[in-house]
């Protein structure tokens, strides 16, 4: 590991650099990032990078902190295999 | 499809008192908590809390729990469902969960959320190195499984997660080699500062991290200063050598489980960022959920406490009119009104404001200046000056020096004073006031102080001898007549001395109580003993 | 902002971004495209995106075929450097019935006069292109190996930056509130920013383009229904095609990133704009899932979410100009395929707003409705 990282989402493993170039774009909504870096879309669902994400884009355009941080969580949270639905299947259902 | 009248997600101090109070309002309770006990971040606790003693302060986060878990276990309404992670709130009230390798659904009349909170994460070079932590994996690590996770320690925040974790970090036999802090003035309660300043620990406040050094771990850290503008002081990097990084840079409210529940949120940084809104009563405004504790504002377990039992009783009320629990519930809110009413509650009390549109209450008449003392966590001649009794006084008998010079919302030492010397407070913000009339020096107070900030002095007798009685957590204990060496407040050995007592019984919970006989002109800088290592 | 603009686009999915670069590459100036929130935060992101050629109309499968050219070439017709992640890997359709089989029999005739490489497959050989497909009471089915898949926010982005570069101005987080129509013709729109006039609107609003209809005073024959969609997390890469069962009622693809996305159509579902995700989507799919393709009972769902399809009587989109009022355009209705048709859709709305000759011969008017001239499509959800 010879060239310094800072990451920012470690469950995609995506670096500071790769989101200020597209903020620098002029992508600078967190949907947005989050849907072409796929940075908070892991098992966490972006709760780490989010407000990392968030404070750059604040940083870089001057928009308020509330307005980037929508919450647009999705469940299951945490998530769930496939058999363990099955297994909890009512039976009268 | 399970039923029940009320569904608590999450057994930390918030949901365990949520379901207590609707369990003793005769709810039909299921309490679910993913991890395998009951607690929540209590149980990493092994320090004594700081806070209200009516709400347990003074006693140890795990011991906290033990307590909390006795009363729950007697509400026969109370059912609890350890290894159980909610999955999601759908539209239609049912709440899914994992457990036992099955998705269950829960319908109930009404929901208590209480997730608490997760850790903020910081961009610095190389941060995906092995060795870089999050404060609460280190405390799981160390705590929970008893593995120390490194030798040498950095730590980055000085707010109170940070501080006593580093202190822990030094219980369990690790050593930290610094605790850096981006803002001027230290984060977290002074009386944890000078616990860790006293072990030798520098704190570097407008300092922040820039890079980890390392191949495949941590060997090191490059730091940098901060001006007054946070901006970094070109040429003032420095570097540190450790093996490992320990981040404790502050918690975001858990509102994933809230996201699709049609619940709004505002965006509070002194409440943690992103929080649900909700009202006094702790509702939102989805009808029938209810949230409480770390979720709804970073804070204390007393606050965590309070607001649970709050969110069980309005739930309570809701489901099952009729009974008179506006009484207890303004009791509460009053509580947690005093509790925020100090300068330390100052920020949760803005945030609070913006949350509900109210106007700020009267700013509290003292505020805590950047003084020395909150730079350095090192009490200033001044400082120690206001709570030392006259010279004849100091002749007379053994009196308690107790070290506590910030406002913060904490109250054991009042209750613990068998002779009732430690004025009675009007606020539990209130400072402690020793009054030497009273006051004994018996010592009775020092265990009992979640900041270790009280010592006994006893400068009776004639000669160049005095004794210090300190507090003292650490391995080995140190045995009658053992030389110890003397530390100063900022860790600094100044001298030797001869241990005269050491008072260990279970009453102190681990708490030694020593007793050493130093050179008289040492009894004002002495505050930490260390054992020096037996061959 | 600009207070005038040629045309006023309503919706920042992949059907207003594909229509502004369309219409910009002619050389129309002065459009200003509207989204309410980000560029695909409708169905578009939200959406499946598999991309089919296999259609037993045969305009469909020109649409589809032509869509498909522009995704082939997506970085050199649109002059981009954007990676859509285009997978070609196929799409397997399966058939539970005779009469299943028939439909795929004749819907590969169409296909094959467009030279879309389709064939039906037996039951062997939908194993052999899916090993652990469960073909328990399947009959056989059909396969395409150029169908696939992109990623839809890409794609969208990618229009949305060419579009840009041609001098299209995009508003986001701006939303379109009333439109002026006076003698039948439209006069301006009105936005949360202040008032543009122009004389052209396209409703690009997907499952909203009812309420744009009724701010120009039409009532289109178009309603909105929740979909829910789930994917799992990553793993290595183990089912090239798109699997897919009209009768069976799922779909079910795994990403070039490693998750699997699926779906299934809706039973009973209400009109309506809801688009909550429901407990009770993640039991019927894992039981569909695990029957048809076993090895997915050990994968991990990580999200589901909801979008809304945009439903037309017959099923297929809408493409045309309105007969009553003048200047208001619309590609509305695409009921669940609009993602893999959008480049073809964005040709047919610049033809028809530029007035040129339609590039393709397709009816997709809203006059068939009255001429009863429905489209008859036997292969849909
Ligand atoms: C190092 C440290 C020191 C502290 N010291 C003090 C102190 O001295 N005094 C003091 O008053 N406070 C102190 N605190 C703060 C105190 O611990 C918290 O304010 C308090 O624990 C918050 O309680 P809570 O119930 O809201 O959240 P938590 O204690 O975090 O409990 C939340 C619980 O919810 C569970 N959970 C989360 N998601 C789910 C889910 N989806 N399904 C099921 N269960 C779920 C979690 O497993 C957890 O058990 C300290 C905190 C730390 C980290
Ligand atoms: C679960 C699911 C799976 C699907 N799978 C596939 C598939 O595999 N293949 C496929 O081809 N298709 C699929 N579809 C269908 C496809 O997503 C849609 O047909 C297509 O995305 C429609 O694009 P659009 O641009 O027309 O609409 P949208 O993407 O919905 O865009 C409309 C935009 O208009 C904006 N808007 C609405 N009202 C206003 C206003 N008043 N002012 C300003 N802006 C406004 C909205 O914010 C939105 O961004 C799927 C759909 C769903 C829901």
């Amino acid at each position: 590991m010879n060239d310094d990282k800072t990451i920012v989402c470690r469950c995609e493993d995506i670096d500071i650099e790769t989101i200020r170039k597209l903020i620098d774009q002029g992508v600078t909504s967190l949907e947005e990032i989050k849907r072409i870096t796929r940075c908070g879309m892991g098992p966490c669902q972006g709760k780490t990078c989010g407000p990392v994400i968030a404070r750059e884009i604040a940083m870089k355009t001057g928009q308020p902190m509330e307005e980037i941080l929508s919450p647009r969580s999705r469940p299951p949270f945490g998530g769930v295999l496939f058999q363990e639905v099955l297994e909890g299947i009512d039976d009268e259902e | 499809m399970i039923t029940c009248d009320l569904l608590v997600i999450g057994g930390g101090p918030a949901g365990i008192s949520a379901a207590v109070a609707a369990g003793k309002a005769g709810l039909k309770v299921l309490l679910l908590e993913e991890r395998e006990r009951l607690g929540g971040q209590l149980t990493k606790q092994t320090h004594r809390f700081f806070g209200s003693v009516a709400e347990r302060a003074g006693t140890r986060g795990i011991a906290i729990i033990k307590d909390l878990e006795t009363v729950v276990a007697q509400l026969e309404n109370v059912e609890i469902s350890l290894s159980t992670t909610a999955l999601g709130i759908y539209e239609d009230g049912v709440s899914t969960a994992l457990k036992s390798g099955k998705m269950i659904k829960i319908k109930p009349k009404a929901i208590v959320v209480a997730t608490g909170a997760f850790e903020k994460f910081l961009p610095f070079e190389n941060n995906d190195l092995p060795g870089v932590y999050g404060a609460g994996a280190v405390q799981t690590l160390m705590n929970i499984y008893g593995v120390l996770p490194a030798r040498r320690i950095l730590m980055i925040g000085s707010g109170n997660i940070g501080l006593i974790v580093s202190y822990q970090l030094v219980q369990a036999g690790a050593e930290v080699v610094g605790v850096i802090e981006a803002s001027p003035k230290i984060g977290g309660y002074l009386v944890h500062a000078s616990k860790i300043r006293r072990l030798g620990i520098p704190i570097y406040p407008s300092c922040t991290i820039k890079k980890a050094f390392g191949q495949d771990r941590v060997v090191g850290a490059e730091l940098v200063r901060l001006d007054e503008k946070w901006k970094e002081i070109p040429g003032s990097q420095f570097t540190v050598d450790c093996d490992a990084i320990c981040l404790a840079v502050g918690l975001n409210p858990l509102i994933d489980l809230l996201g699709q529940s049609g619940c709004q949120f505002k965006y509070i940084p002194e409440l943690g960022g992103q929080v649900p809104i909700r009202d006094e009563s702790m509702r939102t405004n989805v009808p029938h959920l209810y949230i409480a504790g770390d979720l709804s504002s970073i804070e204390e377990a007393t606050a965590a406490l309070l607001e649970g039992e709050l969110a069980g009783l309005s739930a309570a009320k809701q489901i099952r009119p009729g009974q008179s629990l506006e009484a207890r519930m303004e009791e509460v809110k009053t509580h947690l009104r005093a509790l925020r009413s100090g300068p330390v509650g100052e920020k949760i009390r803005s945030g609070l404001s913006k949350l509900t549109g109210e106007a700020l209450p009267t700013p509290s008449p003292r505020t805590n200046a950047i003084d020395e003392l909150s730079r350095t966590g090192i009490a200033s001649p001044a400082n120690l000056a206001g709570v030392l009794p006259d010279e004849k006084r100091k002749k007379t008998r053994a009196y308690a020096v107790i070290e506590c010079y910030q406002q913060i919302p904490c109250d054991p030492c009042v209750h613990n004073c068998p002779f009732g010397a430690i004025k009675p407070f009007s606020d539990i913000n209130d400072l402690p006031i020793v009054d030497f009339d009273l006051c004994t020096g018996c010592g009775q107070c020092i265990g009992r102080c979640p900041g270790l900030a009280i010592f006994t002095v006893d400068e009776t007798r004639d000669g160049d001898r005095a004794k210090i009685t300190l507090p003292y957590e650490f391995l080995p204990k140190p045995v009658r007549e053992e030389t110890v060496d003397l530390l100063d407040r900022s860790g600094k050995c100044v001298g030797q001395g001869v241990v005269k007592s050491v008072l260990n019984t279970p009453k102190q919970d681990k708490t030694t109580i020593v007793t050493v006989e130093i050179h008289r002109n040492l009894v004002q800088d002495v505050r930490q003993i260390r054992v020096v290592q037996k061959s | 902002m600009k207070n005038k603009a040629s045309v006023v686009i309503v919706g920042g999915g992949i059907t207003g971004t594909s229509t502004a670069f369309s219409l910009a590459k002619r050389g129309v100036k002065d459009i200003v495209l509207i989204e309410r929130e980000g560029l695909a935060s409708g169905a578009t992101g939200r959406c499946g995106a598999g991309i089919r050629q296999q259609w037993g109309t045969f305009q469909n499968c020109l649409l589809a075929r032509e869509s498909m050219k522009v995704f082939e070439n997506f970085q050199e017709v649109l002059g981009t450097d954007i990676d859509i992640e285009l997978k070609q890997k196929g799409y397997l359709l399966l058939a539970y019935s005779e009469k299943e089989m028939d439909q795929f029999r004749r819907n590969v005739e169409v296909q094959h006069q467009l030279d879309i490489p389709s064939r039906l497959v037996s039951c062997r050989e939908a194993k052999e292109i899916v090993p652990f497909l469960n073909t328990e009471k399947m009959l056989g089915g059909a396969f395409c190996p150029t169908d696939g898949h992109a990623n839809p926010f890409l794609a969208t982005k990618a229009y949305a930056k060419a579009a840009e570069r041609l001098g299209v101005e995009i508003l986001m987080k701006t939303e379109v509130k009333a439109i002026t129509v006076v003698n039948d013709r439209i006069k301006g729109v009105h936005t949360s920013q202040g008032f543009i006039e122009t004389d052209k609107v396209v409703n690009a609003a997907g499952g909203w383009s009812a309420q744009i209809g009724e701010m120009a005073g039409l009532h289109l024959p178009v309603y909105s229904e929740r979909h829910e969609i789930l994917v799992t997390e990553p793993v290595n890469p183990i089912m090239d095609p798109m699997v897919m069962s009209f009768s069976y009622n799922i779909y079910c693809q795994q990403t070039p990133h490693g998750s699997f996305i699926m779906g299934y159509g809706p039973q009973n579902e209400p009109r309506g704009y809801n688009v909550n995700a429901t407990w009770q989507f993640l039991e019927t799919m894992a039981r569909k899932a695990a029957w048809l393709l076993p090895p997915l009972k050990n994968m991990r769902i990580v999200r589901q979410w909801a979008g809304l399809y945009n439903m037309s009587p017959d099923r297929q989109p809408i493409v045309c100009e309105s007969e009553i009022v003048k200047g208001f355009f619309m590609g509305i209705g695409f009921s669940g395929h609009g993602f893999m048709i959008a480049p073809a859709v964005g040709t047919l709305l610049a033809d028809l707003i530029t007035g040129s000759p339609l590039t393709w011969d397709v009816v997709l008017d809203l006059g068939r409705y009255d001429r009863h001239e429905t489209i008859a499509e036997p292969s849909v959800v």
